[in-house]
C-alpha cells in the first residue's frame, strides 16, 4: 500500500489529495449554515457615532434609477402601509420576520420605516446577528417623500440649492411625485406635501418602474 | 480566531492597506516565479504549447474553494461574510471576452502586466500604459454604457443557490473539473510538443 502511493508522481498525489477532499465535502453540509458571531458594541457605537451606516434618499433614487441590484431594498412597515405605497423595488418584512427573510450577510440591506425608529431597531437586531451591510433609508419614509417624491425649495434658496432641486425635481417626476415650486415651497411646504402622498400610491404601480430615461446624478 | 479578520474587526482599515499590499507583492512574486512575467509563456496558452497559466489559475482556484469550503466547515470563516460580486450576466460576459481578447493580443492580464513592469519589460510598461488609458476612458464616457453596465441584474448568487444544488457536490464537481483538466492539459502539451518535433 504504502510503496503504490509513494511511487506517485508529486502531481498525483496532490490530485489524489484532491480528490478525497472533494468526496468528503460531498458530505459535509452548507458551510454557510456555520456562521457563529459575536458583537463587538464599541464598534457598533463607532459606526453610529460616524453614520456610515446611513443611505441618505437621493442617493438611493439614484441606485433605484440605475437599476442596481447589489441591495435589498427592506420595508419594515405594515403591509396595509405597504400596499399603499412603497419604494420601488422594496420588499416587506415584519420585524419579526426579519430572521427568517432569508438574508444574507454578504448582502447590503437598506431597511426603512416610517420614520427612522423602526429600521434603526431592526438594525441594532440585525447587527447583533452578524449582518454586516446592513444601513438605514436616513429619514426613513417621511424624508423620501420630502426629498425624493416632493422635494421643495426655498424662497432664499442659493444657486447651489437651485441646481440641486433642477436635479431632484427631474428625478422626482421618475417616482411619479411632483416637485414642489418655488411659489408654492413657502413654509407650509409640509402641509402642502402631505395630503399629495397619496398621489404616487396610484401611480407608480409597477414595482420597479423600467429606467428608460437615465438621469445622470453627480456620478 | 475566526476570519475574515477584517470583517470581525481583529485590524483596521489602515492596516488593511498594509496587509493588502503584502499580498499583492507575494502574488506578484508568485506571478513572477511562475514564469508569468513573460508575453510569451503567458500566449503560449493561447497556442495550446504551454497551459501553465491554466494550471496555475485553476490550482489557485480549487485551493482557495477547498480552503475556504473547509475552514467554513471547521467554523473559522464566516463564509456569510466573505463579499460576493453582484452578477451582472450580460455585461460580465462581454467584459470578460474583451479582457479575453487584449489578454491574446496583448499577451498579458492586468496583473501580470504589473509583474512584467516591475521586472522592467518594455512590452509590460506599454501594456500597463494602456490599462491606465483604457480605465481613463471607460471612466470617463462611463455614463454612455452605466445602462448596459448594470443590465441583467441578478444579485450576489452563487451557483449552488442558483441551481438548488448541495456546496459540497458543486466543491466536487470543481475538483473532479480541476484533476480532469490537470491530466487533459498536460497530455495536450505533451502531443503539441511531438506535433512540433514531427514537423521539425
Amino acid at each position: 500500500m504504502k510503496g503504490w502511493f509513494s511511487k506517485l508522481s508529486m502531481n498525483a498525489k496532490l490530485g489524489l489529495l484532491l480528490l478525497v477532499l472533494g468526496v468528503v465535502a460531498l458530505f459535509i453540509g452548507n458551510p454557510y449554515d456555520r456562521a457563529t458571531a459575536t458583537i463587538d458594541t464599541a464598534e457598533l457605537a463607532e459606526i453610529v457615532q460616524r453614520e456610515v451606516d446611513h443611505v441618505a434618499p437621493e442617493q438611493l433614487a439614484d441606485w433605484i434609477i440605475q437599476g442596481r441590484a447589489d441591495y435589498r431594498l427592506i420595508d419594515l412597515r405594515t403591509p396595509e402601509e405597504f400596499e399603499q405605497y412603497h419604494i420601488p423595488g422594496a420588499e416587506n418584512v415584519a420585524i419579526t420576520g426579519l430572521a427568517d427573510h432569508g438574508l444574507l450577510r454578504n448582502e447590503k440591506i437598506i431597511l426603512y420605516s416610517e420614520g427612522g425608529i423602526h429600521s434603526a431597531q431592526a438594525w441594532f437586531l440585525l447587527r447583533a446577528k452578524d449582518y454586516d451591510g446592513v444601513y438605514i433609508l436616513r429619514g426613513g419614509l417621511q424624508d423620501w417623500k420630502d426629498s425624493v417624491l416632493f422635494p421643495s425649495l426655498s424662497a432664499d434658496a442659493t444657486p447651489a440649492q437651485r441646481v440641486t432641486f433642477a436635479k431632484m425635481a427631474e428625478v422626482s417626476t421618475f417616482f411619479g411625485g411632483q416637485p414642489q415650486g418655488v411659489a408654492a415651497a413657502a413654509r407650509p411646504s409640509v402641509a402642502t406635501a402631505l395630503p399629495m402622498v397619496k398621489i404616487p400610491a396610484a401611480a407608480p404601480v409597477a414595482k420597479s418602474p423600467p429606467p428608460k430615461k437615465k438621469k445622470k446624478e453627480g456620478c | 480566531m475566526i476570519a475574515p479578520f477584517y470583517k470581525f474587526g481583529l485590524f483596521g482599515d489602515n492596516v488593511s492597506l498594509v496587509m493588502a499590499f503584502v499580498i499583492g507583492i507575494g502574488f506578484g512574486f508568485a506571478l513572477e516565479r511562475a514564469g508569468f512575467g513573460s508575453a510569451r509563456k503567458l500566449v503560449a496558452q493561447f497556442y495550446l504549447t504551454d497551459l501553465s497559466v491554466f494550471k496555475v489559475m485553476f490550482s489557485a482556484i480549487v485551493t482557495a474553494m477547498v480552503g475556504l469550503f473547509f475552514l467554513a466547515a471547521f467554523g473559522l470563516v464566516d463564509l456569510s461574510l466573505v463579499y460576493l460580486t453582484p452578477t451582472y450576466l450580460l455585461p460580465q460576459i462581454v467584459g470578460g471576452l474583451i479582457l479575453g481578447v487584449g489578454f491574446v493580443v496583448g499577451g498579458y492580464c492586468p496583473g501580470t502586466s504589473c509583474v512584467a513592469a516591475a521586472t522592467g519589460k518594455y512590452d509590460g510598461f506599454v501594456f500597463l500604459a494602456g490599462v491606465l488609458a483604457g480605465s481613463f476612458v471607460f471612466a470617463e464616457a462611463f455614463s454612455l454604457v452605466d445602462d448596459f453596465y448594470y443590465a441583467t441584474p441578478m444579485g450576489s448568487i452563487t451557483l449552488p443557490q442558483q441551481f438548488h444544488m448541495s456546496y459540497g457536490l458543486l466543491v466536487f464537481a470543481v475538483i473532479l473539473m480541476a484533476v480532469g483538466g490537470f491530466a487533459g492539459a498536460t497530455r495536450l502539451e505533451r502531443w503539441m510538443a511531438s506535433r512540433k518535433e514531427a514537423r521539425a
